[in-house]
């Protein structure tokens, strides 16, 4: 195998092997993350329409919202993990050094060692997601296949926007609590808690000024058939050039940041 | 490119003036020392390195000693490439480290005894797969130094269990395996000995020492146990408070020739006293720090043609309680200097 590929195979093989060595855990966490934001959805569509008599908000009804909810589980499952955290923590101990040394990048390794596990459950979702089109009608499995790249495309900005922000960590410590703040902001701004065209056309800037909703929300507009061809390939442009931007913005971040890393802890 | 040479003979490490200092903001208690972080940090700076200068020749053994905070982990940090010098110049393997080119992260590991760096969920043999990706080494060879790395060491056994339920001396072990996989010309050892017990130290110290003569591979390795300097060591560098301040062979701090009189009085006489009568150099007597029975004692470094006539002139004028004769060990040299290091310190405003 090509030594490249080869690196980045093992640590994905890696990487899995350590997020399934507790099966208890690996499942519980993937149903648990699923459950909790739909089951939040569910009761408040619910008190929306069936409690409190509304037809229809924003443009979509209770049968509109359902389908949402239901897609977006499988998208917010691909949407990133912890490792901008697990980057922000290394730089604050030390433990940083254990991989500053390897012939490969540090940012790359963490991002594929911790993707590992979501990329798998990117592709159970893109089976559940082949099925519920079907089931659902209207959202044809090469939407769905498309708003899966999209989805993984998320995941793979949502690392990069961490990497550059663990960087801080450089210069203050810690970092953690601008990553959290991030995540906050992905939560209500990905559209995994609501759908962002509940947002009024005036804030609708807000979402769309930030990649946030390439995580959760696009991809569930266009496996719905709510985004046309050319409205998917106009916002996977935008998604590709975040990815380039980014990738600039961790190159220069960290060849900076590095040079005050302290390695501490022995 | 960052490589300046090629050449096996010449030296494989080149410091030159290396210094190196950390700022810290110092954290007062209380609730005022909190609110004084918080708006405004009192920031101390620490020069951890003062212009060490050494090289190292290829395939040797290098011990590197100290007390803690000489400076010993910052100068491997420094020589690994993990941080750069404040002032001066490092090359190793005539590669700027901090640069971390591929082909220098290629050719070194770094070993420190206090941070893991398998994972710890994980089979050592899952580890050491990753880690033959990543070196880019073939799989042939990879079983093979595996094969050897694992018998050498004895943990054949233990390479499909997970980190976390190795003991202290198997998991080092595999660390060690870890780090030697993609065969590095230049190894940095951090203390790897420590915690371990002496079966398990001993075996460490004999598969290092096969490593070094078998694969001229060049070994700087810090240790607080002044047996695996001893043994291991052809060379020792001792830093003191940032500073260099012996490079030579072990022999040289022990001094065959060397004894240490131990000599107890009934009062203490002063330095200048107890010198001009036994006729050394005040460096070479040194009063025992402790109880006030202890502070009676001073050790002076002697030569064994020396030893009979400093007694006769000792016993004409002071009242002695008692004496003893000890072999210069490199523990009972390496603890002087620490103490020294220690009343400097203290000494200090």
């Amino acid at each position: 195998m090509n030594t490249a590929l080869d690196w980045r195979a093992a640590t994905l093989k890696n990487g899995f092997r350590d997020a399934t060595a507790y099966r208890v855990e690996f499942f519980s966490d993937i149903v648990g993350s699923a459950i909790v934001p739909a089951a939040i959805q569910l009761v408040f569509w619910h008190a929306l329409f069936t409690l409190g008599g509304a037809t229809e908000v924003a443009g979509m009804t209770f049968t509109d919202m359902i389908h949402y909810t239901i897609v977006s589980v499988l998208f917010s499952q691909v949407r990133g993990g912890d490792q901008d955290f697990e980057l922000g923590e290394m730089i604050r101990t030390g433990t940083l050094s254990n991989y500053l040394l390897r012939p490969v990048s540090v940012v790359e390794f963490i991002y594929l060692r911790g993707a590992a596990p979501r990329f798998l459950i990117a592709g159970l979702s893109l089976i559940l997601g082949l099925i519920l089109s079907l089931w659902l009608g209207g959202a044809s499995p090469v939407r769905v296949c498309g708003a899966m790249v999209m989805a993984v495309m998320g995941n793979v900005i949502h690392y990069q926007i961490g990497a550059v922000l663990s960087t801080m960590g450089f210069y203050w410590e810690d970092a953690y609590s601008m990553l959290m703040v991030k995540n906050l902001v992905v939560s209500i701004l990905s559209g995994e808690l609501l759908p962002l065209n509940l947002f009024p056309a005036s804030m609708r800037w807000i979402w769309e000024s930030t990649p946030f909703y390439l995580y959760v929300f696009g991809p569930t507009q266009y496996a719905l058939g709510r985004w046309t061809h050319l409205e998917f390939l106009h916002h996977l442009g935008i998604a590709l050039i975040w990815m380039l931007g980014l990738w600039f913005l961790i190159r220069m971040t960290w060849k900076i940041g590095i040079r005050r890393y302290l390695s501490l802890g022995g | 490119m960052t490589k300046l040479s090629d050449s096996t003979s010449a030296p494989v490490i080149e410091v030159r003036e290396v210094s190196r200092s950390f700022q810290s903001v110092q954290k007062k208690p209380g609730f005022r020392g909190a609110l004084g972080l918080l708006f405004r940090p009192e920031k101390t700076v620490h020069e951890a390195l003062k212009k060490v200068s050494f090289s190292i020749e290829p395939g040797s053994f290098n011990g590197l000693i100290g007390a803690n905070g000489a400076g010993k982990t910052t100068l491997l940090k420094i020589l690994s490439g993990l941080i750069p010098p404040t002032a001066g110049e490092a090359r190793v393997l005539g590669y700027e480290p901090f640069l971390r080119s591929i082909e220098f992260r290629h050719q070194i590991a770094l070993v420190m005894g206090q941070k893991a760096q398998l994972w710890w969920d994980l089979p050592a043999v899952d580890a050491f797969d990753l880690l033959r990706a990543i070196y880019e080494v073939p799989l042939p060879i990879y079983r093979e130094r595996l094969e050897l790395l694992a018998e050498l060491l004895d943990v054949k056994r233990h390479l499909h269990t997970q980190i976390r339920r190795l003991s202290l001396g198997e998991r080092m072990k595999m660390e060690l395996i870890g780090a030697l996989l993609h065969w590095p010309k230049v190894i940095f050892l951090d203390e790897p000995t420590i915690g371990l017990d002496v079966l398990a130290a001993h075996k460490l110290r004999e598969f290092l020492r096969e490593f070094n003569l078998r694969e001229k591979a060049t070994i700087i390795l810090t240790s607080h146990n002044m047996e695996d300097i001893e043994r291991l060591c052809s060379r020792v560098l001792i830093l003191r408070s940032g500073e260099l301040i012996y490079d030579g062979e072990p022999t040289g701090l022990t001094g065959k020739e060397e004894r240490r009189l131990r000599i107890r009085f009934l009062q203490r006489p002063s330095l200048d006293e107890l010198s001009e009568c036994a006729g050394i150099p005040k460096e070479q007597i040194h009063f025992t720090h402790g109880t006030e029975a202890e502070s009676l004692a001073a050790h002076l470094s002697v030569r064994q043609g020396q030893i009979v006539p400093i007694l006769q002139r000792l016993f004409a004028r002071f009242q002695v309680v008692d004496m003893g004769l000890e072999e210069q060990t490199l523990e009972a040299v390496i603890q002087r200097l620490y103490e020294q290091d220690r009343i400097q310190g203290d000494s200090r405003p």
